[in-house]
């Protein structure tokens, strides 16, 4: 009888740490997904900020343009230039700049038109009163980098 | 009955309660622990949410600089603009702070705020930039959220040119 008694309270209290080590388990998952929400939410709101940031910088290029083409034209192909607030205006300076956390960067690359067509072609004429831009914004996220690019081509239409 | 068997019993289940109250305490600090954590981080969520949502608000004020022709007056923190309706008929449109709440107005006639409740303008700053061909309006927007414990102030910035004009 005694010994019967013993068994069963041991048993129980097996059973007892099986049901709690379950729970705390369950318990610890869920605060993981909770914690990698918070990082989730951080970074989607990192990329809502990131978005205006990259409008920024394709307006920066426009205002450029409506100054004077050589603005754009007078850039260097493949030269990382920073969006800068300077005088009044945007200018695209080689001094690297930061806005908060993020880093802004403009490359102005050449464009060619086909020879027959006049479609944006891998190789052909180079066109002067067109140029491609890609501008990108990129931020530390929880030890990594991200990036985001936005691409536009921006046409001399006021010197003509 | 011996004195001995029932010493040695009270000796065993002594322990064991000991260490079994010291396993279960270790796992509540635990347990407690996580859910303070997750409940901190749903909060942030809707704090991160509501951060997220005022970025409506720039959006807004791009759409409306992009439509406009020209820039009636512009201060630090109200900015009026010179725009057309859909019958093509003059009109004015306005951003201004007032307080820690952001009015949009059309025609002088306020609208309402563009700010949810729960967030609270820190700082507007507009700026206008004078090209060639016309004008930019430089935006810079800091918000906080009320639901915050910890008020993380957030910026938004953005510049858009004037196309009304083009």
């Amino acid at each position: 009888m005694r010994i019967n008694k013993k068994n069963n309270k041991g048993f129980m209290m097996i059973e007892i740490i099986i049901a709690t080590s379950i729970i705390v388990i369950f318990v610890l998952i869920s605060m993981s997904v909770a914690t990698k929400t918070i990082a989730f939410s951080r970074q989607s709101f990192h990329i809502t900020q990131a978005a205006f940031l990259l409008e920024e910088s394709a307006e920066v290029v426009r205002i450029n343009r409506d100054n004077a083409w050589i603005n754009i034209s007078g850039l260097t192909a493949s030269t990382i230039y920073y969006p800068t607030f300077s005088g009044g205006t945007w200018v695209l300076s080689t001094s690297p700049t930061q806005v908060d956390n993020f880093t802004r960067t403009v490359v102005m690359s050449n464009v060619n038109r086909d020879a027959t067509t006049s479609d944006i072609a891998p190789s052909g004429v180079n066109d002067t009163g067109t140029k491609l831009f890609t501008v990108t914004v990129s931020w530390l996220e929880g030890g990594q980098t991200i990036t985001k690019t936005l691409k536009f081509y921006i046409s001399d239409i006021f010197s003509s | 009955m011996s004195k001995k068997n029932l010493k040695t019993n009270r000796g065993v289940s002594l322990i064991e309660t000991l260490f079994y109250i010291v396993l279960f305490t270790m796992l509540s600090i635990v347990v407690i622990n996580a859910m303070i954590t997750m409940m901190k981080s749903f909060k942030e969520t809707a704090v991160q949410r509501e951060l997220a949502q005022s970025g409506t608000i720039v959006e807004i004020m791009s759409r409306e600089i992009k439509k406009a022709y020209d820039i009636s007056s512009l201060s630090s923190t109200d900015l009026v603009l010179n725009t057309k309706d859909e019958l093509n008929n003059n009109k004015t449109v306005e951003f201004v702070l007032s307080g820690s709440d952001l009015l949009f107005k059309e025609n002088n006639v306020l609208t309402g705020n563009l700010n949810v409740p729960n967030i609270t303008i820190i700082g507007l700053t507009f700026t206008q930039i004078i090209t060639t061909k016309g004008k930019a309006v430089k935006i810079t927007l800091s918000v906080r959220s009320k639901g915050d414990a910890t008020p993380n102030t957030e910026n938004f910035y953005d510049t858009i040119v004037l196309r009304g004009n083009y």
